[in-house]
């Protein structure tokens, strides 16, 4: 009981930290369809990031093995075929790996329910506890700023490369999980800068 | 595991000198780089903590600034920066300035050295773009089917405020490198074919066998009997110099590897000057010798000889190594033995033509020859040289074919061309600048004659593809057709009461060369108008034009389009470039008196000027070639379509030629202020 709160009032007070202070981990996942119950996860990338830096060198890519790989509407989406599979890893081990590295950093992805539930239902399946120190959505972001800024909110706008382009940020080749992983993590650090005005606010 | 990071490695493969690496090595790059998200709050911080390391702009917009707060360059995409400190640990003045947000990435020192430890090529890059290159490597050819490589060196950055990254000021330096890589090389040409053309060979590559020679106090009989032995057609008449012994054969007067060259003498020599004379055979060689031959350096081309072969109308050319001893003798045979070529045979086919129309037929393969010759070649300014070449020859052989029908001249005359034909740097679409010399003196009838000649050859060599002047600088026109007297009275005018549009007009008539008649007369000619260029006056005039003509560089140093209506954004390299060095090395060379027309030719006779420092005189060279070579290869894209054929969209260069375009502008507008602070206050 004690550990809880001292857990929860540990992170009251790293979240009044400058963002700027914070390290955060940029992720992005691919799956076989949307519902977390019964679609797997088929790829999952990310990227740590340092304000204002993004460190290539934490970059990871998991291809997860499936007992027999559905890919429903993957291909389409994703450009994964059944060849890609050849060097995959366990969900469990790159889920340890993954919560290492989550620990004590802000999660952020381009539209995080989605993904989050994955996750969790991965890490519940491993046993294994994801603690981020919270959760960044950059597509809720971009959402709500269109949102006070009393814009009509066009069908396509909130894509990653969408949202992108509104900051100037360059155009990748959407649908890798590791591009997307970057693309989001710029995409952060754009909103951040521009829209948290100085380093000192905090935005979450 | 780690990604591939594909997004990042295509990037590089577009950003030189990460061309340079291995996919492997560009790989590796990518694994271990930095992102950085740059904006106006982070940027001091983000340079004090990650310095000194090479950064590179992904996106965004950056202005570099001298420390006085003028704007150096804004660095976009692609840009590199903060280099040089890695390379010498100087200290840091220039400062960075976020006009965009942006991704940059960072290359931190480590990474650095490695890729410099274990590639040569991107050392190399480096080092040059840091503008400590050996000025040896100047010269030096590239390696054949070798792509670009060099960078804009001084994209230096530094934080905005008082923290720096790095810092280049020496802006010749980096400009130097630029080029120079630039003009070392020609990627999509030298894809296209990766040999070079045999004309690109050195003379001393070519020579196989010991030079035969005569000592010049040999009889005629001694120098026949030692042709006949070595079964030559020439040979070089030498004169001993002190210390040296007569080897064997010294009772010939031979002297196998010997001393100073006389002259030459040839089977049609000895035939004309020797049997047609009834000489005796007794009297001493260097009688009848044609003496201080035309001659070249084994480390010319074949290029070299061939152009001068043709200027001169001659077939044999002796060969010189570099402390003036004969290595051997180059003739016209071997020209086309070794070339099996088609620009000897185009000459050779233009001088045995026996009329009008079969001249014209031959002159009707130049252009499908250029063509491939020119994809051919490494060496561009080879292209405008044997155009030259060909012209000359064509000309050449109209006058001849006139003075067949017509008579031989009633004078003494020159055939001068002007312009580019006179620099050497004509391209297919040039047209004609030409214009007939005359002796003082003459009467209406000899005036009739030479009016005859002009006509004729201005209009011969229109069928055979070269076009007429649209400006009428033509010797068919009577006021480009005048007597020594004449000449020199219209340069006076120009020189003394130089109006802008006179002036303009003058300056082609500056870059001259004889292509056919009297020699002395032209030199008479020559240095007069070169007396005359060396008025102060009329060059304080000349400058203050040149300067009046802004280079297509606007704000920010973007490229800014030189043209009207819907080409408004192409830029016009010929007139905004090559032309406006012409007129720079010009107004050095007049000042200086020279008398050759080629631009490259006179910044070498320039070299060691008190008015024109060796960098700018380097730097003038290498964008001068840079600026040739570009317009070529974009004229062999162009080729057959209606595009134009001096002005190109920079937007199609790559990011290296795009870098090395605007440096080769800078170069101009940095030399045109010096003109304009030397000459433009006079007058």
């Amino acid at each position: 009981m004690w550990s809880l709160i001292k857990r929860w009032w540990h992170k009251i007070q790293v979240r009044r930290k400058p963002w700027t202070e914070h390290s955060y981990i940029a992720l992005d996942i691919e799956t076989s369809g949307l519902d977390p119950a019964n679609d797997q996860i088929l790829a999952i990338a990310w990227v740590e990031v340092t304000p204002p830096v993004i460190n290539y060198t934490s970059g990871r890519y998991y291809l997860i093995k499936h007992d027999k790989t559905d890919l429903k509407q993957s291909p389409v989406i994703h450009g994964l075929v059944k060849k890609d599979f050849i060097e995959t890893s366990e969900l469990c081990d790159v889920m340890q790996a993954l919560s290492v590295t989550m620990c004590n950093k802000i999660l952020i992805c381009h539209h995080i329910q989605l993904d989050w539930r994955f996750l969790k239902q991965a890490a519940k399946s491993c046993d294994i506890q994801l603690a981020p120190l919270a959760l960044f959505d950059t597509l809720g972001f971009e959402a709500n700023r269109l949102k006070r800024q009393q814009h009509h909110i066009e069908r396509g706008s909130l894509t990653l490369s969408a949202c992108r382009t509104r900051y100037g940020l360059p155009e990748y080749d959407a649908h890798h999980a590791f591009s997307d992983a970057v693309g989001c993590a710029e995409l952060m650090l754009a909103q951040a800068y521009k829209y948290a005005g100085s380093e000192k606010s905090s935005i979450i | 595991m780690q990604p591939e990071f594909t997004e990042v490695q295509r990037f590089l493969i577009d950003c030189p000198p990460f061309d340079e690496l291995t996919g492997e090595q560009r790989q590796w790059v990518a694994q271990n780089i930095k992102a950085a998200y740059l904006n106006e709050h982070n940027v001091d911080a983000l340079f004090k903590q990650h310095s000194p390391a090479l950064y590179i702009v992904r996106s965004g917009g950056f202005d570099l600034l001298a420390p006085d707060g003028h704007l150096i360059e804004r660095l976009e995409s692609h840009d590199l920066f903060g280099f040089p400190s890695l390379l010498s640990g100087r200290p840091v003045v220039n400062k960075l300035k976020v006009i965009e947000d942006g991704i940059i990435y960072i290359v931190s020192a480590d990474m650095f050295d490695k890729l410099r430890q274990n590639v040569r090529a991107f050392e190399q890059y480096f080092i040059r773009a840091h503008g400590q290159r050996l000025l040896s490597e100047v010269a030096r050819r590239s390696t054949p089917g070798r792509g670009e490589a060099t960078v804009n060196a001084d994209a230096t950055g530094s934080g905005k405020a008082a923290v720096n990254i790095d810092a280049t000021n020496n802006r010749n330096s980096d400009d130097l490198t630029d080029i120079t890589a630039a003009s070392a090389s020609r990627p999509a040409v030298a894809e296209k074919s990766p040999g070079y053309d045999t004309l690109e060979l050195t003379l001393a590559e070519v020579i196989n066998r010991e030079p035969v020679t005569v000592s010049s106090t040999a009889s005629i009989r001694e120098a026949a009997q030692v042709m006949r032995d070595k079964k030559v057609s020439s040979v070089m008449v030498t004169g001993a110099v002190q210390g040296r012994h007569p080897e064997e054969g010294a009772d010939l007067g031979l002297h196998p590897t010997s001393s100073k060259l006389f002259g030459i003498l040839t089977d049609r020599d000895l035939r004309n000057r020797v049997i047609a004379q009834g000489l005796s055979y007794d009297i001493q060689v260097n009688a009848v010798m044609t003496q201080a031959p035309a001659t070249v350096y084994g480390r010319q081309t074949l290029m070299d000889a061939l152009t001068l072969m043709t200027q001169h109308n001659i077939h044999h050319l002796p060969v010189l190594d570099d402390n003036d001893q004969p290595i051997g003798m180059i003739t016209n045979t071997d020209l086309m033995r070794q070339q099996r070529s088609e620009p000897v045979m185009l000459i050779s086919a233009i001088n045995k033509a026996e009329t009008r129309e079969q001249l014209i037929t031959e002159a009707r393969h130049i252009p499908a020859y250029m063509q491939t010759f020119a994809a051919r070649v490494h060496d561009t300014t080879m292209v405008g040289r044997l155009l030259a070449s060909l012209t000359d020859s064509m000309t050449r052989k109209l006058i001849s074919l006139y003075e067949q029908d017509h008579g031989v001249a009633p004078g003494t005359y020159c055939w001068i061309a002007f312009g580019s034909q006179g620099r050497e740097d004509q391209v297919l679409s040039s047209d004609q600048d030409n214009g007939l010399l005359l002796g003082n003196g003459l009467n209406e009838q000899q005036l009739e004659w030479f009016k005859g000649l002009g006509e004729y050859v201005c209009t011969g060599l229109n069928e055979c593809g070269i076009p007429l002047c649209p400006g009428d600088i033509m010797a068919s026109n009577p006021d480009c057709r005048r007597t020594l007297d004449g000449w020199l009275d219209r340069f006076q005018t120009w020189t003394t009461s130089p109006t802008p549009k006179a002036l303009m007009y003058c300056q082609i008539f500056f870059d001259s060369r004889m292509v056919h008649g009297n020699k002395r007369l032209y030199q008479r000619y020559r240095d007069e108008v070169a007396r005359l260029g060396k008025n102060e006056f009329f060059l304080g005039n000349l400058a203050r034009l040149q300067v009046s003509v802004q280079v297509p560089l606007g704000l920010f140093n973007r490229f800014r389009g030189t043209e009207s209506g819907k080409d408004s954004d192409l830029i016009n390299i010929k007139r905004y470039g090559i032309a406006l060095i012409n007129d720079i090395v010009r107004i050095y060379s007049l000042q200086a008196g020279l008398t050759v027309p080629q631009t490259l030719q006179r910044l070498e006779q320039l070299r060691g000027s008190n008015l024109l420092n060796r960098k700018d005189n380097q730097s003038l060279a290498e964008a001068w070639q840079f600026l040739t070579q570009l317009r070529l290869q974009h004229q062999l894209d162009i080729w057959g379509t209606d595009k134009p054929k001096n002005a190109l969209d920079p937007d199609e260069l790559s990011t290296l030629t795009r870098r090395q375009l605007k440096t080769a502008f800078r170069i101009i507008k940095d030399c045109q202020q010096g003109v304009g602070l030397k000459f433009g206050r006079i007058g």
